[in-house]
């Protein structure tokens, strides 16, 4: 159970002015008073379209303003500029075109759509010039745009289903689809393309993950046929698996791109839910939408999260209050990048302002908004990502105004507004990317840290909600902080007696504190209190598995056959009990439907890679092992089966990278500087093999197979005293070690 | 604000209309009369088929018009810009389901006579002697107050109140603040 992230948007380009035919009349229209036309100065370049104007609309306007396009009319020949030439050089100079909100200055980002002082005065000066054409023939090509997808054919393409048909006229609609995702495996994303059917009505949309299809179930009824609302809340499940990217579509980018290393996934039984901002547009239109998906063969080699400032609980906006500031700050417990923002405030909100303070009281600004308008919002990425190091303090602080000064104010006279889902209703919103950075090798995920800094932070406004406290707790748990989860757990189900879910952790945070009998009870009063439930029911299977109760194991994770067949962690779960009753085929057809599912399993992975090894084939346990690897570079065991599988093949080069990698993980493993020594000595490295040899024997001076293997490796040395020694001293542990008898009796006389 | 307008009397225009070259409806015809007899008002709303605020406006004006037309008003839906030729309007008519009497001001004649510069902008009329006195002239609404800039909804419905109050024989009141929209396209000699 997580938070969710919210969806809003941004202007559609409406409206434009051509020229005035009444001074008398334009006075006291504050559009409509152009000036009149006047002819070049002497000496001065003239201003035209080829010359200098086409580029700029090209560059500036022409993604939303081509035919076919988001924008309300075409900019892409020199006519349609005649046509609308007096309502660009108006809007431009308003800056209302190109659509920007962020202050010049405070943040760089990328894609800033914001013409400099010298362009809007170069469009000023051409209109006011007579919009001279130039010559034709030195005009640039006009930009060129699909008509379909612009970044080739998806892998996937998703369609609403149901469209939703959107009233001539009224307020503005919120409308949420549901896209379940129809494939039964996993997949990467690395990019996506949203094409609305009718994009003029589309101001912005904004996707969310909902990993457990959680939003169908809140919304039994009417899901199929989208669900009206401005924001939503989705449970992310039970792993730690927090939001990693900006999913926010608006209609100058239609394509979403991520940076490399940094697709997001896709899981069978996920939905993606289309969160959209509809405006009428006079005549009764019809809202639908199809989603794109571009797939990478690479999982993610580098881990963003979105975190979140807020504070909701603080709205509270008395009617005719002009300056109702709301704040949050969140100290950051590691180094971070931050790679983009996304601050969200409804109607009343007026100056959005949100900075860092560095551990050394230097302020960093991130993005200040002076001039609030939730038709214009989006998601804002950083032209170089800013690094906040570890200590900083991220600061939000929202102004807003709930005057009938406020032309956005949805109430006149106004009322007293709180924080809410509905359009009216507020919001304090800051979402941050960050990619973690500078993380030790072998502490905990850090976006765990950055999860428990966020939740303490909630919790500190919050103190009963039971998102922040379950999230809390498994972030513990995720830490390897075990006993401070079970306290957390503990805590929560006193004020949400009999929940599901914190059940089965306190079970799982329980069992990993080593106290198994009593998480074995926490995990049978949530199964009898929730028959229906598959986690505890795993976590009690993967128990009795390890107890050896392989029977047992195998009857919960039978019956979770029926409850949850698409839940590939159970077929692994089935193949480790067959594989452990010595049923290597039935074992195997589990681990391969498991891979069918996800093909990323880690279980069924490692297993079929140890079954391969087993079977003497040792190339195929290459192939599996690489990809379990792959899925957890932290497992050591999975590195050492890995080297293991290398060596068979005759790659001993990797095997001894590999058992280096290894040892990176677990440095203190002897069992990895034996093996390590062996391959050395396979490869006729016989110092650096008697070296990791005695490293070995360090960690573990008792073990009399380590002494002889010495006591070999010593004796093809040359170092003949120090053999005979070695072959002593594992006879001395163990007097019937038969080759340390024989290897004594071979050596020559020193 | 209030904003005053001059109240112009329309005695010439009128006249002008009687010889066709007032504006031309969808098939050619001249349009000979705005108000028909006993008429108490005639609306010209200036639209352009290309203007977005002009088209989202559509629906109000037409529901605006469904319920004062029994009363006694005339509405016309006027498109003024050179490019809203007859096939063009009678595209966009039947796209907007728009069922009011619609003009094509060929010549500007009405733009003048009404002395708008926008498109959406309304103008409304009284009947005088033999001609039409101008007593309100701007916006629908206060919906949008400058471009990009728009209420959640609108808080004063100006042309409603003119017209209610015409028709309350009651002094009109004057719009509260700027038509906001797309300029009318000024004709090329």
């Amino acid at each position: 159970m997580k938070s969710s992230r919210w969806v809003r948007g941004r202007i559609l380009a409406i409206a434009m002015v051509a020229t005035s035919t009444s001074a008398a009349i334009a006075t006291r229209h504050i559009f409509a008073a152009e000036s009149p036309v006047t002819t070049q100065p002497p000496g001065q370049a003239a201003v035209t379209w080829s010359g200098q104007i086409a580029p700029l609309v090209y560059n500036n306007c022409t993604t939303c303003h081509h035919p076919g396009g988001a924008g309300p009319f075409s900019l892409l020949t020199y006519q349609d500029a005649l046509r609308w030439g007096p309502q660009i050089a108006n809007v431009t100079s308003s800056r209302y075109m190109p659509p920007w909100l962020p202050e010049h200055g405070y943040g760089d980002f990328e894609d800033e759509r914001r013409l400099s002082n010298e362009d809007i005065a170069l469009i000023a000066k051409w209109v006011k010039t007579g919009m001279p054409e130039g010559d034709p023939t030195a005009a640039p090509p006009p930009p060129k745009y699909s008509k379909t997808w612009q970044y080739g054919t998806p892998d996937l393409i998703l369609t609403v289903e149901r469209p939703f048909n959107l009233a001539a006229s009224g307020t503005d609609v919120f409308r949420n689809f549901v896209l379940p995702y129809p494939l039964k495996q996993t997949h990467y994303i690395r990019a996506m393309e949203i094409r609305p059917g009718t994009l003029q009505i589309v101001h912005h949309a904004n996707i969310l993950i909902d990993r457990t299809a959680s939003y169908r179930r809140q919304h039994p009824e009417q899901w199929k046929d989208g669900v009206p609302g401005m924001e939503l809340e989705v449970d992310t499940g039970n792993e730690f698996d927090p939001d990693s990217n900006f999913l926010f579509w608006k209609p100058d980018t239609p394509v979403l791109v991520e940076p490399e290393g940094m697709p997001w996934r896709l899981d069978p039984g996920n939905d993606l839910i289309l969160n959209m901002h509809l405006k009428p547009s006079g005549k009764p239109e019809v809202a639908w939408a199809q989603v794109g998906l571009y797939f990478t063969d690479q999982p993610p080699s580098k881990q963003p999260m979105l975190l979140q400032l807020e504070h909701d609980s603080a709205l509270d906006i008395p009617a005719g209050q002009r300056n109702f500031a709301v704040e949050d700050a969140l100290q950051l417990p590691v180094d971070v990048e931050v790679l983009g923002i996304y601050p969200h405030a409804h109607y009343l909100g007026k100056r959005l302002e949100a900075w860092a303070m560095l551990p050394d009281q230097q302020k960093k600004w991130l993005i200040l908004i002076p001039g609030w308008d939730i038709d214009r919002q989006s998601v804002y990425r950083y032209r170089n990502p800013v690094f906040l190091p570890k200590g900083s303090v991220v600061h939000m602080r929202y102004i807003y105004d709930n005057s009938s000064d406020n032309e956005h104010n949805p109430h006149i006279p106004p009322v007293r507004v709180k924080a809410g889902n509905r359009s009216e209703d507020e919001m304090a919103h800051l979402w941050l990317q960050v990619l973690p950075v500078n993380t030790p090798r072998n502490g905990p995920d850090p976006r765990l840290l950055l999860e428990e800094a966020w939740m303490r932070n909630w919790l500190s406004k919050e103190p009963d909600d039971i998102i922040p406290l379950y999230n809390l707790a498994s972030a513990l748990a995720g830490q390897g902080r075990h006993q401070d989860a079970v306290t957390a757990f503990r805590h929560l189900l006193a004020l949400h007696p009999g929940d599901e879910r914190a059940l089965n952790e306190l079970g799982a945070a329980l069992q990993n504190s080593g106290d198994w009998e009593e998480a074995e009870k926490t995990y049978k009063q949530d199964i009898a209190a929730h028959p229906g439930t598959c986690d505890a029911r795993f976590n009690l299977a993967r128990l009795a598995l390890k107890h050896d109760q392989t029977s047992e194991a195998g009857r919960q994770f039978r019956t979770m056959l029926e409850q949850c067949p698409s839940d590939a962690a159970v077929h692994s779960g089935v193949g480790v009990v067959l594989a452990s009753e010595g049923q290597s085929v039935a074992a195997e057809a589990e681990f391969r439907a498991a891979l069918q599912i996800d093909p990323h399993d880690f279980t069924a992975l490692y297993n079929l890679g140890d079954l391969a090894l087993q079977a003497s084939q040792p190339q195929q346990a290459v192939g599996l092992l690489e990809a379990a690897v792959q899925q957890r570079p932290n497992d050591t065991d999975a590195h050492e089966q890995l080297a293991g599988a290398y060596a068979l093949s005759g790659r001993v080069g990797d095997a001894i990278a590999q058992l280096r990698e290894a040892m990176t993980l677990s440095p203190d493993n002897p069992g990895l500087h034996a093996l390590l020594s062996q391959a050395l000595a396979s490869t006729g490295q016989l110092q650096q093999a008697i070296a990791e040899r005695k490293v070995a024997l360090r960690l573990r001076t008792n073990d009399p197979d380590d002494w002889n293997n010495l006591g070999v490796l010593e004796a093809r040395a040359g170092k003949i005293a120090e053999a005979r020694e070695d072959f002593l001293h594992a006879l001395q542990l163990a007097p019937d070690h038969a080759q340390a008898r024989a290897n004594l009796q071979h050596l020559p006389p020193s | 604000m209030t904003v005053l307008i001059r109240a112009s009397l329309l005695a010439l225009a009128m006249s002008a209309s009687l010889t066709g070259t007032l504006a031309v409806d969808l098939n050619g015809h001249p349009v000979e009369q705005l108000a028909p007899p006993g008429a108490r008002a005639v609306v010209l709303f200036f639209a352009a088929s290309d203007c977005p605020i002009s088209n989202r406006y559509i629906p109000e004006v037409q529901r605006l018009a469904k319920e004062v037309e029994p009363l006694g008003v005339r509405f016309w839906f006027v498109y003024p810009n050179p490019g809203d030729i007859a096939s063009v309007v009678r595209a966009h008519d039947a796209e907007f389901a728009i069922n009011t009497y619609t003009a094509l001001d060929t010549k500007q004649t009405l733009v003048q006579m009404a002395h708008v510069t926008i498109t959406p902008e309304a103008a409304v009329f009284v009947p005088e002697g033999a001609g039409l006195r101008e007593v309100y002239r701007g916006r629908i609404d206060d919906r949008y107050f400058a471009l990009g800039r728009e209420r959640p909804q609108a808080m004063h419905h100006d042309l409603e109140e003119a017209i209610r109050a015409i028709l309350a024989d009651k002094p009109v009141p004057q719009p509260g603040g700027p038509p906001v929209g797309c300029s009318i396209v000024t004709l090329q000699p």
